[in-house]
């Protein structure tokens, strides 16, 4: 898919802006900044399938901010200031994301030129208070109880009663976007899959659409059924593996135990099709690496044991009263919140928001073949699960046809050796926790001088930190779980 | 409840029996095959890899390949590329060693076998490990499957504990970028002596695609002592668990 530019004058951005984002079908994809010097704007719209992307020049460090009217804006533009040290004027809640007291202010990391200097300012970084009688905080983290990646949580309580629960990311920040531009392009597609490996195809799909949407390449329609093939496989074994990791919240160890088998089977059938449980290093812009096509037969063998294997485990987890009390009607998000503030994947199809990027962006074989979109209006952690569940059945029975529909032909178109000259380029997948945005942007060598990652979780921590107000405390961990955020997607 | 238990028992026993074998379709880390190295003339395994753990130099009667575990991702391309057979992938999963310098190999140049120096554990039997992720979720995920009942560690007498006070072993996993550093070396101060640390993966041993990057993401060595590295990336379950199980049979350095 082709990324279209326009431009618009940095006065005029928000009157532009926020009509076309009330407009239906119309998405923000991300607001950044390709090198401190203008302020990007992503629009998706999902009526004709577009990407927009819309430049506003900047004289100054400072702009309007987007967030009163679009609330969706208030996360990037924290991320843009900590990244670009570009500072939204009237942004409700403006804090740094990304970078904390560990950094130096007068670190600026992706500006182009020397920042100017920081007149003896910190990074501090202080939680919401809320005050009043019987009101107490619970700090939790950065390191976790669990197996699970670092993250601050600050849960403001009334008795048993989340008030407000802050979340503070950015402990996993590795500076992947800036070291995207420095390795040359053969070599970026390792470490855009390192950046968040429980969606490695998915990073490594949206990487390569970016890079052959700079060189204007389609790949081989064998390549689209592989690399659909990898994409549903890693679905599969993240949904069964969040469903287990909800079931173990609950307390119903039968069914997380039995879980942890059956991703087991779906970690080997990535493993077969890849040569890696996680899907390391099998997509790459071109197409894939090599030819699994020997193994398809047990790898759909394995889909449709693993389909008949999961009913019963499902139909004794949903069944299940204890569960179902746990799960009703905790951890809402009203549809009008999810639409605010942008919420994708499972997490905004659980919330009656009708948007799957299959359906509308090219990546594999999609948008030709259709998936069903799985729609629940509940908002609730019971919402999440069924909008996996379902997800899940479409998810294998597709991997099954697939197989069976696989075309004959190339595997990997070779191209050039350099990137084009001031090119840039999307790519907009499906992972499975939603939509994943990629974006690059080359200089007049060639170089890419731009990189940026828009993971699921950017728009849906937010959605977590809504869900879990005036819930207990002890349902706190199972409203996470029916999330699945990833830290590291956020982070980068 | 009886239909569950009757559905439970019906599933049979999952856990592999067999300790330390990875499927044939896995690729894991490079290792040397038979073949000789043509040398210099030919360098187009350390032209591919994205980490630079390999460097070719000329030897006599052939080429000498330096090849560092503790920088490879495993992403295969040496081994796709290699025209001569001299790099293959390594399916033995008993890839743990207790020095960093171990951990990098050469084809010609056999390194000392360092079992002389072990000394015995007062883990043996059991022991705690308490994990701290840093990184992409990819190590975590595979510390975590060793815990399912597929591998089942616990079986060797692996736990995972929910604190730091009552860990005998830290599992580190990814790069530890800066704003890591304090709390993992809170987390390692609040560990009882006698205490292990575990690099898990090539992120955590070398920083690997993130070494030397303004967020000062280059691994655990440097913040924290490290008593055995655990290379891949992500490392094969079998090799989180043979790796445990080397800190429980004994240390390098280290008294009980």
């Amino acid at each position: 898919m082709k990324l279209e530019r326009d431009s618009v004058k940095l006065e005029e951005r928000i009157d532009t802006l926020r009509p076309l984002l009330h407009q239906t079908g119309n998405r923000l994809g991300l607001i950044s900044s390709i090198d401190g010097k203008q302020l990007i704007s992503l629009l998706l719209n999902t009526a004709e399938n577009r990407a927009v992307c819309w430049e506003s020049p900047l004289q100054t460090n400072r702009y309007h901010s987007l967030a009163p009217v679009i609330s969706q804006a208030h996360w990037f533009e924290r991320t843009l200031w900590d990244m670009f040290g570009l500072e939204p004027e009237n942004h409700p809640r403006l804090k740094h994301n990304l970078l904390h007291e560990a950094y130096s202010i007068d670190l600026i990391p992706l500006l182009a030129e020397e920042p100017v200097s920081s007149n003896g300012k910190s990074r501090e970084y202080s939680p919401m208070a809320v005050k009043g009688d019987g009101i107490y905080e619970i700090p939790v983290g950065p390191i976790h109880a669990g197996i699970i990646e670092p993250g601050h949580f600050r849960f403001s309580c009334l008795g048993e009663v989340i008030f407000n629960l802050e979340i503070r990311l950015g402990y996993v920040h590795r500076g992947v976007e800036k070291r995207m531009c420095e390795l040359p392009w053969g070599k970026m597609r390792f470490l855009a899959e390192a950046a968040a490996s429980d969606s490695a195809a998915a990073y490594a799909l949206a990487h390569s659409i970016a890079v052959e949407s700079c060189f204007d390449v389609a790949v081989s329609y064998k390549a689209d059924f592989l690399r659909t093939i990898s994409l549903e496989v890693e679905r599969i074994a993240m949904h069964i593996n969040d469903l287990g990791g909800m079931a173990g919240d609950i307390g119903f160890l039968a069914i997380s135990s039995t879980m942890g088998r059956l991703r087991g089977v779906a970690l080997s059938m990535a493993e077969q099709l890849t040569g890696s449980r996680l899907q390391r290093g099998f997509i790459c812009p071109g197409g894939v690496v090599f030819d699994p096509s020997e193994k398809l037969p047990s790898i759909k063998a394995s889909a449709n044991w693993l389909r008949k294997e999961l009913k019963p485990v499902i139909s004794f987890f949903m069944s299940n009263e204890v569960v179902r009390d746990r799960m009703e009607n905790v951890g809402k998000v009203s549809p009008r919140l999810a639409a605010d503030f942008g919420l994708v994947g499972p997490a905004g199809r659980a919330s009656d928001q009708k948007y799957d990027a299959r359906h509308h962006f090219v990546h594999g074989v999609y948008p030709r073949v259709r998936v069903p979109i799985a729609m629940e209006v509940g908002g609730d952690v019971l919402s999440r699960a069924k909008v996996r569940i379902a997800e899940l059945e479409s998810s294998l029975f597709l991997v099954e046809q697939l197989i069976d529909g696989l075309p004959e032909g190339e595997t990997c178109i070779r191209l050039p050796d350099a990137l084009p000259n001031n090119a840039s380029g999307i790519g907009i997948v499906e992972s499975h926790r939603g939509e994943l945005i990629h974006l690059i942007f080359t200089d007049s060598q060639g170089q890419c001088c731009r990189y940026a990652i828009k993971d699921a979780s950017v728009n849906n921590w937010t959605g977590l930190a809504i869900a879990v107000r005036n819930n207990l405390v002890s349902d706190f961990p199972l409203c996470n779980k029916s999330f699945g955020l990833s830290y590291s997607g956020h982070d980068l | 409840m009886l239909r569950l238990l009757g559905f439970l028992l019906n599933q049979g026993v999952a856990t592999s029996k067999d300790y330390c074998s990875p499927s044939a379709d896995s690729l894991g880390l490079p290792a040397f095959g038979n073949q000789t190295c043509i040398g210099t003339s030919c360098t187009q395994c350390s032209t591919v890899c994205p980490t630079d753990a390999i460097a070719v130099a000329d030897y006599p009667n052939g080429g000498n390949v330096s090849l560092d575990l503790g920088a490879c991702i495993g992403c295969g391309m040496c081994i796709r590329e290699c025209p001569e057979g001299t790099l293959v992938a390594n399916k033995n999963p008993s890839v743990a060693r207790f020095k960093r310098e171990d951990l990098i190999l050469s084809n010609v140049e056999k390194s000392a076998t360092q079992d002389a120096s072990i000394q015995p554990s007062i883990f043996a039997k059991s022991i705690a490990c308490r994990v701290v992720s840093t990184g992409c979720s990819a190590c975590d995920l595979e510390v975590a499957a060793c815990g399912n009942s597929i591998f089942d560690m616990e079986r060797y007498g692996i736990h995972v504990v929910a604190s730091p006070r009552f860990a005998d072993v830290l599992l580190v996993t990814g790069p530890v970028p800066k704003a890591m550093h304090d709390a993992l070396k809170s987390c390692y101060e609040q560990m009882a002596e006698p205490r292990r640390v575990i690099a898990v993966g090539t992120c955590a041993i070398s920083g690997g695609l993130h070494k030397g990057g303004y967020a000062e993401a280059n691994g655990v060595e440097g913040l924290l002592p490290v008593d055995l590295f655990i290379p891949g990336c992500p490392p094969h379950p079998w090799s989180i668990i043979d790796g445990i199980r080397k800190v429980m049979s004994g240390s390098v350095g280290r008294g009980a």
